[in-house]
């Protein structure tokens, strides 16, 4: 049996199924992934949310923790949520901000 | 595998709880419309009188602090990121305090010997009292402050005022004890519930959720923390100087600190609208930035009662309730619930289902052009009635009263879509 390598990109894209009720955009195209980790055992997301105190806190950390162990059963998923450097508009990807009307 | 030890809503207290006190609310707002058009010839004239009472507590009491007392309950601990002291609690404060509300609004409409205003007065300084100490329980362990937690703090504090000084009106009412004017006593009520209660509220959570909903950012708080102080320093001021009898000139000197207050916070309001990402404003945003804009132009009539002297003009204080109730309170809580009600709702049910199932949008929840009707037959009833008032014809404030319940049907009916969504 061949085992696939997972890619970063694998990842990301995985993570573009958690959508924001709210925005109506998902994680990644608003720019909260951070960055992506790999390694034997682990996958590392480190992420953060728009504005501290965010209502979906410990939601949108649960779902992309779900999301990613359901799509790579064999790896540890640990979410990283930080605060530094805090999210600005111009992380955005430039879909995100068309759908915006920035 | 799952290795973050974070869970969802770890700080968010049991959806029923919350949904009580919202439905509580709902059915409030309903009931205060309808009585208003079923007596509307009752309104009319002083405001301290049986009917108006009793529908102003349905209205400050039943619609707006039962949504506040809601909207406390789960938006302190996601704000400030700790756990609701007591869930049970909150739970038994909203049979209190709906009893109490229930007991009053009796009292008022049909002044009944058989019981005494001491009673719905002590019930609710019960509720308000377990309400208090289960946000100021919670509150104790905030790691990290930021200004809403202040604003929140001072809101407790005239909610407990407010409380105590309709208390002692209701024991007036029983055996009359206060020596000056009840009536300065009612003012000291009003305002403090009004700026002091409900108004710290708005301000604070305004300057957590607007943000959040606008995504606005790269602005300072420099007005926000001014207008804290100056607005609680002219509060201060009023409730020191209500209990003389001679308070002209500091009344002039606290109100006009209050107005500036006011005036601060929506500048900072205005700023934040000014640095959002997201232009288009939904539909609950849209109520929001009328309210703001109410909110303005309430006070500056507020302040100009300071100067000039309106008692000529028939039944302007009832006008300035109507204006305060629907225009500002009322929009500005009709609009917020559009984007608070769909997001618990949804978080309840569909949070378990992201990335397994699709799932709907916050705006996919409920009828949006609905809402938008909703939002004009609220401003056309506010100035139908208001202006029917005004030239004290009665047919005129009854066209403006239709207006009104049917916003809160419409209303209604859009929160039951998301209910059931």
């Amino acid at each position: 049996m061949v085992i696939k390598e997972i890619k970063r990109e694998d990842v990301l894209e995985t993570l573009k199924a958690v959508i924001d009720p709210e925005i109506g955009l998902n994680i990644v195209d608003l720019g909260l992934v951070y960055d992506v980790q790999i390694s034997d055992e682990v996958i590392l997301i480190t992420m953060t949310l728009t504005t501290p105190g965010c209502p979906m806190h410990g939601s949108i950390v649960n779902w992309v923790e779900r999301i990613i162990s359901m799509s790579f059963p064999n790896k540890i998923v640990d979410v990283q949520l930080v605060w530094e450097p805090r999210w600005t508009p111009e992380k955005m990807s430039e879909e995100a901000k068309k759908f915006l009307g920035i | 595998m799952i290795q973050s030890e974070q869970v969802a809503g770890i700080y968010s207290p049991p959806f029923k709880i919350v949904s009580k006190y919202f439905i509580g609310s709902i059915i409030s707002f309903v009931v205060f419309n309808l009585l208003l058009v079923l007596n509307y010839n009752s309104i009319n004239g002083h405001h301290f009188q049986p009917k108006i009472l009793s529908l102003n507590h349905i209205a400050t009491l039943g619609f707006v602090t039962m949504v506040i007392f809601g909207a406390m309950f789960q938006l302190v601990p996601v704000v400030m990121e700790v756990k609701l002291f007591s869930p049970l609690l909150a739970e038994i404060q909203f049979w209190i305090y709906t009893s109490g509300v229930v007991l009053l609004v009796y009292k008022f409409w049909y002044f009944d010997s058989f019981i005494s205003f001491l009673l719905p007065g002590l019930i609710l300084s019960l509720a308000i009292l377990l309400f208090s100490i289960n946000i100021i329980f919670s509150m104790i362990k905030v790691k990290v402050w930021n200004i809403t937690g202040s604003y929140l703090i001072a809101a407790i504090f005239w909610l407990l005022i407010t409380a105590l000084a309709g208390y002692l009106l209701t024991k007036n009412l029983d055996k009359p004890f206060i020596k000056i004017n009840h009536l300065q006593y009612l003012n000291l009520h009003a305002i403090t519930a009004f700026v002091g209660w409900v108004g710290m509220v708005i301000m604070g959570v305004s300057f957590k959720l607007i943000p959040m909903f606008t995504l606005s950012h790269g602005y300072k708080m420099t007005f926000a923390k001014i207008s804290l102080l100056i607005t609680n320093a002219g509060l201060l001021g009023i409730n020191w100087i209500m209990h003389y009898s001679d308070t002209g000139f500091y009344n002039l000197v606290f109100g006009t600190l209050i107005f500036i207050g006011v005036i601060l916070y929506l500048i900072q309001i205005f700023i934040i609208f000014k640095k959002r990402i997201r232009k288009k404003l939904d539909i609950g945003l849209k109520f929001s930035a009328f309210a703001f804009i109410i909110f303005g132009i309430v006070s500056t009539l507020n302040f100009s009662f300071l100067f000039f002297d309106y008692e000529s003009i028939v039944n302007l204080t009832l006008v300035y309730g109507i204006i305060v109730i629907y225009g500002f309170f009322g929009t500005l809580i009709l609009g917020q619930m559009y984007k608070i009600v769909p997001f618990l709702v949804w978080y309840h049910k569909y949070s378990s289902k992201v990335g397994i199932e699709i799932v709907p949008m916050l705006k996919d929840m409920f009828n949006e052009k609905l809402a938008e009707y909703q939002l004009y037959l609220l401003l056309g009833g506010i100035v139908i009635s208001s202006s029917g008032l005004l030239i004290n014809k009665g047919i005129v404030v009854l066209i403006g009263f239709i207006l009104l319940l049917t916003n809160s049907i419409i209303f209604t009916i859009n929160m039951i879509k998301i209910f059931r969504s």
